[in-house]
């Protein structure tokens, strides 16, 4: 493995985007951030902008109103990048499929790496989620 | 002076370069908010003049989902409509059910059912507490209280299987029952969080958090009344209201003289957090009485739930409990096949979120987080009024002039 | 012009050019230590201490991005220039540490080089068009009234004290009292207190760091920028803060005084004027970050009109009495 790419698979910065999910994924992500997971041992920082982003974890069953932001936020991210769905509503919609506001599943819109599926998916789950589709894309 | 401004994607954006005014987006994507909602906040330097709130971001059309579900698969979607009060919704809807069927679930189950619901309003105080301290960025704190919330997670995995969406309620009754190993476990934990809870309430009174929270985001009792606010954030604007001894449910009219309801008169950040700190006590002690007097006996009437379902009649009802937000309300009304046809909810985070106005404005831009978090908004919650897409969806892309053409 | 009698002009030269990388990886490793004890503290195992090579490295191989609204070539300019001078007020200080030479006002050309790194990047981010750059910008120029006046009467008190405005003039006082000015003269622990109560501030180190809240503006100046910029704007931070570590651990408390002359041991007496500087970068920058929760801009105004600057006056009245 290349310095670069070395680099690339040991700090990968997330930005998590929210596109309708529940908040159970979502506290989850920080789960994984808090003591006993602590994802930041991995190099893994919450970042708040998605100009500084590597990963994008991409949590919920992207709502019609929230759809023109994804794509947004998608853009604003500078390659390379990585998208990771996280959560059953985001790899399949599965709860809210056929519901008038979904535009989702999150696959339909930009490509993504890694599905990490549960409802939610425990942090541990996560985390693995992250490094995978790092070492896959860059590894 | 406006600038209109046009970006790549050929979206036009305004931008007010007003030396005195200055309007900035707060979300819908934004690190402080951990779901998106969308404030458009005006200010004049660091004070806010105008607060525009906007909702919807997060509206999945669950009610209109529910109409076209039997009322078991419904029990399931009614779980995801939000990741931290996943049981109040589920209790909320299994109660007017049961009441429409005239179903009566055995005493352990409501027992079982209390037990839930207080580990979940301290899980999701917790999750409060950190999430106000990482937003005046005492990341520290923010720690020590995930850490130790994730012992109430522990709790919930040992118990019901799962971290987030505990699948505890099912129709008469609950779906998991405690053995007396795990009711001791649940004892001792409860005695360090005793322990753990105190460490945070000294903590959150330490000169540094308090320059944060105390004087900012007032809400006097009277506008509080007015905007119809409920929960912790109404608690802390003096209003004496809580669900649990007004309407008892569950196995709360057998606990109502072990718990009292914590009312704080300020109005600001610190008087709901504060609440919110002292309800975790009251939470410890509601569930050392329950274990206490756990009753024996069956924890559902029936394991066959179809068959349950199937004794549902046409009929409707409403049910109320209180959410660690405020009160939650669900208006149910089923149909003769087993199936809904209209189910109403109304979160409190709705009424809680107009309160924000009248929080913001005069506020500084620092304290926009803190305010938002304090009267824990859960977006996901709120948005899902079924004013199908022309309002809600088409809002955004269409301007005034727009919507004139058209009529 | 130079004041040391040590150094040829050829050795001051190889010892200025050899201090960019040093000043590169030392900056970087602090800033990884840094983060690492930070997590140690929240009981966390936290990233490796090279974790800030790896984000480098990353970062300048990323896309930069360019915002439309932006005015283009100040915001990619300025994070090379925020980068070059606080790199270049880091090589000066370890350049007379290591040669023993300085040229007269090389203290003020750091503290200007200082101030202009953390002007170049709230600059460069309020001209990428984001509301939060330039929120991010009057809150940055506020800070900087804030703590540059009782940075300036810090130092001022030091020319006063040791008659001069050059750096290795004060070191210099320092071996030929035989202990650190801070230790030595009460005008001078007075001013090392003001000197260190400004350093969170001026490396926007949490309590201050309110330019860049990022749950409050989404680092106010940086919200824009990507790959390159980004880790120029990261490296111009470390090493600000380095040399603003280093610089306080030299000019108050130069330990090599304590041992004999500073003739002897130069490489010595910098390696230990190093992990001075990484236990001083501890005590003002990770211990605040750690267990305080973020002013409000008015608030840390306050804190360092009230107890800053009296502090840095008084300095400055006393070491003008001779004390």
């Amino acid at each position: 493995m290349g310095i670069v790419a070395r680099s690339r698979v040991k700090s990968p910065w997330i930005f998590h985007l929210n596109t309708g999910s529940c908040a159970g994924c979502d506290i989850e992500i920080v789960a994984a951030l808090t003591p006993r997971y602590d994802a930041e041992r991995l190099g893994c920082v919450l970042v708040g902008s998605p100009r500084h982003a590597d990963v994008l974890l991409v949590t919920g069953p992207v709502t019609r109103q929230m759809l023109p932001r994804f794509i947004r936020v998608y853009e604003q991210v500078p390659e390379p990048k990585v998208v990771v769905a996280v959560g059953t509503c985001a790899s399949s919609g599965s709860p809210f499929l056929g519901g008038q506001m979904v535009e989702g599943p999150v696959d339909k819109i930009v490509p993504v790496d890694v599905y990490v599926v549960g409802c939610p998916p425990r942090p541990e789950a996560i985390v693995k989620g992250i490094v995978t589709a790092v070492k896959k894309r860059f590894g | 002076m406006k600038n209109m401004v046009t970006e790549k994607h050929g979206e036009t954006k305004d931008v007010e370069v007003d030396y005195a005014r200055l309007r900035i987006p707060f979300g819908p994507v934004h690190p402080a908010l951990k779901e998106p909602v969308s404030l458009r906040v005006t200010v004049r330097k660091e004070e806010i003049v105008d607060v525009d709130i906007v909702l919807g971001h997060v509206h999945r059309g669950i009610e209109g989902l529910a109409e076209n579900r039997n009322l078991v698969q419904t029990l399931y979607l009614v779980e995801r409509v939000c990741g931290i009060c996943s049981h109040s919704h589920t209790t909320c809807y299994v109660q007017a059910l049961e009441e429409i069927g005239e179903i009566k679930p055995p005493e352990r189950a409501l027992y079982l059912r209390t037990l839930i619901f207080e580990l979940e309003r301290i899980h999701s105080h917790l999750f409060l507490l950190g999430v106000l301290a990482y937003e005046i960025g005492f990341d520290t704190l923010f720690m020590f209280t995930w850490h130790v919330r994730e012992s109430i997670l522990d709790l919930f995995e040992k118990i019901t299987g799962n971290r987030v969406h505990h699948s505890m309620n099912t129709l008469g009754g609950v779906r998991w029952d405690v053995d007396q190993s795990m009711v001791e476990e649940i004892m001792s934990t409860m005695k360090n969080l005793h322990k753990y809870v105190q460490q945070i309430h000294d903590s959150f009174q330490d000169k540094s958090v308090e320059k944060r929270l105390c004087d900012v985001g007032f809400l006097a009792k009277d506008e509080a009344i007015r905007l119809c606010v409920v929960g912790p954030t109404a608690r802390g604007s003096g209003v004496d209201m809580d669900v649990r001894r007004d309407h008892p449910y569950a196995a709360y009219n057998d606990l109502r003289e072990d718990f009292s309801v914590v009312v704080k008169e300020k109005g600001d950040v610190y008087a709901r957090t504060e609440v919110r700190i002292l309800e975790l006590f009251e939470s410890i002690n509601i569930i050392q009485k329950i274990l206490a007097k756990l009753p024996g006996g069956n924890i559902r009437v029936e394991d066959n739930i179809i068959k349950l379902m199937r004794r549902i009649p046409q009929g409707e009802a409403i049910s109320l409990v209180e959410a660690p937000r405020g009160e939650l309300l669900y208006f149910v009304k089923t149909n003769v096949k087993g199936g809904l046809s209209r189910l109403k909810i109304r979160t409190p985070t709705i009424p809680n979120v107009l309160g924000l106005k009248p929080m913001l404005v005069g506020c500084e831009i620092a304290d926009i987080p803190v305010i938002i978090a304090s009267v824990d908004p859960c977006m996901a919650c709120a948005n899902r009024i079924t004013v199908v897409d022309a309002v809600t969806g088409e809002e955004e892309t269409m301007d005034t002039s727009v919507l004139r053409r058209k009529r | 012009m130079f004041c040391g009698v040590k150094g040829e002009t050829m050795d001051v030269i190889t010892a200025f050019l050899l201090t960019f990388p040093i000043v590169f990886v030392i900056s970087l490793l602090f800033d990884g230590i840094d983060r690492k004890i930070h997590a140690r503290m929240q009981r966390r195992v936290g990233p490796p201490i090279i974790q800030p090579f790896y984000d480098f490295i990353k970062l300048l191989n990323k896309e930069r991005i360019v915002p439309a609204m932006a005015s283009s070539q100040i915001f990619t300019v300025l994070p090379t220039l925020a980068a070059a001078s606080s790199i270049l007020s880091s090589a000066i200080l370890f350049t007379s540490v290591m040669s023993g030479t300085s040229f007269g006002g090389d203290l003020v050309v750091v503290f200007y080089l200082l101030a202009m790194s953390s002007v170049l990047v709230t600059i460069g981010g309020s001209s990428s068009g984001n509301p939060y750059g330039a929120i991010g910008f009057s809150r940055k120029m506020t800070m900087l009234i804030a703590y540059e006046v009782p940075l300036l009467l810090s130092f001022l008190s030091v020319f006063l004290k040791i008659n001069s405005t050059s750096y290795y003039n004060a070191i210099l006082t320092q071996v030929k009292v035989g202990s650190m000015l801070a230790l030595a003269f009460p005008s001078m622990a007075v001013s090392a207190v003001a000197f260190l109560l400004c350093i969170p501030a001026a490396a926007d180190a949490v309590p201050f760091d309110v330019s860049e809240a990022k749950t409050e503006i989404i680092y106010g100046p940086l919200v824009e920028y990507s790959g390159p910029y980004l880790a120029l704007f990261k490296l111009a931070k470390a090493s600000s803060n380095l040399s603003l570590t280093f610089l306080a651990c030299t000019l108050f408390f130069y330990l090599p005084a304590l041992f004999g002359d500073g003739d002897s041991l130069w490489l010595g007496a910098f390696i230990v004027c190093l992990l001075l500087a990484l236990i001083l970068w501890f005590l003002t920058i990770t211990v605040p970050r750690t267990v305080f929760a973020r002013m409000k801009v008015g608030q840390a105004f306050k804190f360092y009109w009230i107890v800053a600057l009296p502090l840095s006056v008084i300095a400055v009245v006393l070491s003008a009495l001779g004390l």
